[in-house]
């Protein structure tokens, strides 16, 4: 009699573990439709929870433990740092029959070579932004043209350090996953000139201060320009000449995750094109699914601010994790924003 | 003196709080900030005090410095403002009083950073301030009110000016307004009542309200990042961004623990003060 009630408690938690998936993820990046309908075609339960930073998505993984969830999408760098301190789960291809359709120039990038760990899910760019009304066409071309004495006072940066450091080192020529502490500083002291020029740093929505024009050029994200444009179609996208900073978020299963098989599951289903191509119209970041960008509609995909040509990406460089040399990093933007 | 049987749960329940939910996570930061930070987990357990001599570097005395002006010239904006304001108020009509205290309580109940959010729609380029001012002709060019350091000041004063009128105004509520008419009548000008009957009087809930607006001030990273543009760095931010961006957490508990220190210094001395006063 015990053992039957325990082999049916057993079941009973299988059953349980097949039927839910736990996916983490970040705000306001997967159209509530694609959950409902791959919930409709699988029999599995999604349950849906979401992150606004990199660090506290790593922090809650870090403490909490992989078992806490079974899909997660760290951008390019943490996949690297996350894989190294073993904290993912390696990925089984051969379950996923659309792994095909990923566009390979995406591919075994430097973070994850040989994808054991991650799977694309969506890309972006941290580039430029110019308010043509106010400046001209073709005002800005490249990283060191924010340096230029006339946007005193007019200039948006990014509130995260690697980004601003590492547009600083493209501008002076070096690499922006530097760990070379001499570079890291020349780019800092080169900063300490372009303060008299920021108004403000602001990563969290920088398309609402472009748009209620309290600055009128800067850095800012490609998606966030593209959803700008709605409301303001002279804000200009620029791939700055030295270089653009790309990322990629990628979809990674935690080690110790409960439900491996549920989340390949899940995986396969956001590679199927017709999947992919909601996904990037709906939340307008470029998908890395080939398949699904011959399904784009036309002036989605010739959309240069989602979709860069090869032109726009030379130079460009993915963000990787630069280690301990973060330390130094963070010490120059310590120093950068107190002014010392 | 023997407490009812509710009178002591409420203690045991009230001291059990503070102990589960102030004091033990007081310990675990005081614990955490003597140990080291490791390249792949928050903690390490090798004891060390170089968190605490790592924040005399210069760049974080500086950080210090930087949010101490900020917390002063809050405290004292807003005790200039709040002062004339909880004398009208102690001096208004009785029926009048209660209307005017809810007045001062009533944004309370909405989130302090869903009214800093508020302040942004009031003063940015586009804001309701400059579109009024542009219609009515006193302006030319919008005025740049965002992403200053005046617009930070704004924001403190704004969300931290009920912590000083409150206590300024129990304290001068509790003036007998005779003794301000007998120095009238000896020919005491508005000055001379002021600054020898009405300020010694209420010392004490100028004491309290400075208290009240300036420990707050030191730990409200989110003003001045959201209306200041987070062009500079105050404990606040830099112990946010400890814990969350830098994951050095012994560091970020140092900070805190500094923090923390000094503000039980000010206690202590009001503390002290009080006692004297009482004595």
């Amino acid at each position: 009699m015990k053992s039957l009630i325990m082999a049916a408690l057993l079941a009973l938690g299988l059953h349980a573990a097949n039927k839910e998936l736990v996916v983490y993820n970040w705000s306001e990046y997967l159209p509530e439709s694609v959950l409902e309908d791959f919930e409709k075609e699988s029999g599995i339960k999604v349950r849906y929870s979401t992150y606004d930073s990199n660090e506290a998505m790593y922090a809650k993984i870090k403490t909490a433990g992989g078992e806490s969830y079974d899909i997660v999408v760290p951008s390019t760098y943490f996949v690297n740092k996350m894989s190294r301190e073993g904290l993912l789960a390696k990925i089984d291809k051969s379950k996923l029959k659309n792994y095909a359709n990923l566009d390979p120039k995406l591919l075994g990038k430097p973070f994850d070579p040989k994808n054991d760990y991650s799977i694309p899910y969506l890309w972006g760019s941290t580039g430029m932004s110019y308010n043509a009304k106010a400046l001209g066409e073709g005002a800005v071309s490249a990283w060191s043209d924010l340096w230029k004495k006339e946007y005193a006072g007019k200039l948006l940066l990014t509130d995260d350090l690697r980004e601003v450091i590492g547009m600083a080192l493209l501008s002076l020529g070096y690499s922006s996953n530097t760990t070379n502490p001499k570079e890291i500083e020349a780019a800092y002291t080169k900063l300490t000139t372009l303060i008299p020029n920021v108004k403000l740093f602001n990563s969290e929505s920088p398309k609402g201060v472009y748009i209620s024009e309290e600055v009128v050029v800067g850095m800012n994200f490609n998606g966030e320009n593209y959803m700008a444009n709605t409301e303001m179609p002279e804000l200009r996208y620029v791939y700055p000449k030295e270089g653009v900073l790309v990322w990629v978020d990628s979809l990674v299963i935690p080690k110790g995750a409960k439900n491996i098989e549920a989340a390949h599951a899940f995986i396969d289903y956001l590679l199927r094109p017709e999947v992919a191509k909601t996904i990037s119209e709906e939340i307008g970041y470029a998908t890395p699914n080939m398949a699904a960008v011959k399904l784009l509609e036309p002036e989605v995909a010739a959309n240069r601010i989602i979709y860069p040509t090869a032109d726009d990406l030379t130079k460009s460089e993915f963000q990787l994790d630069v280690g301990e040399a973060i330390t130094i990093y963070e010490k120059y933007w310590e120093k950068l924003k107190t002014g010392n | 003196m023997r407490l009812s049987r509710f009178a002591r749960f409420s203690i045991a329940l009230l001291f059990f709080w503070i102990v589960l939910f102030a004091f033990l996570p007081q310990i675990m930061v005081l614990i955490a900030s003597l140990f080291s930070k490791g390249a792949t987990s928050f903690i390490v357990f090798e004891p060390t005090v170089s968190n605490y001599t790592r924040l005399f570097d210069p760049i974080y005395l500086q950080i210090f410095v930087d949010s101490l002006v900020l917390a002063g010239v809050t405290t004292l904006l807003c005790l200039l403002i709040a002062f004339p304001f909880a004398a009208i108020l102690a001096r208004s009509p009785k029926a009048w009083r209660a209307l005017l205290l809810v007045l001062v309580i009533i944004p309370f109940w909405t989130s302090s950073l869903v009214r800093t959010y508020a302040l942004i729609a009031l003063l940015k380029t586009k804001g309701l301030i400059n579109a009024a001012l542009l219609s009515l002709g006193l302006i030319e060019a919008p005025l740049e009110l965002m992403y200053t350091q005046s617009a930070v000041f704004i924001g403190m004063v704004y969300t931290l000016l009920p912590f000083m009128i409150l206590p300024l105004y129990a304290a001068l509520e509790k003036i007998d307004p005779r003794l301000i008419e007998a120095a009238s009548d000896l020919g005491a000008g508005f000055w001379s009542r002021l600054t020898r009957i009405t300020i010694p009087l209420s010392l004490s809930g100028i004491i309290a309200g400075c208290m009240l607006v300036f420990l707050p001030a030191l730990g409200m990273f989110y003003i001045p990042d959201l209306l200041g543009g987070a062009k500079n760095l105050i404990i606040g931010s830099f112990i946010r961004n400890q814990f969350l961006t830098f994951r050095d957490w012994p560091f970020g508990a140092a900070a805190s623990m500094l923090l923390t220190f000094m503000m039980l210094m000010l206690v202590a001395l009001y503390a002290y003060r009080e006692r004297k006063a009482g004595a």
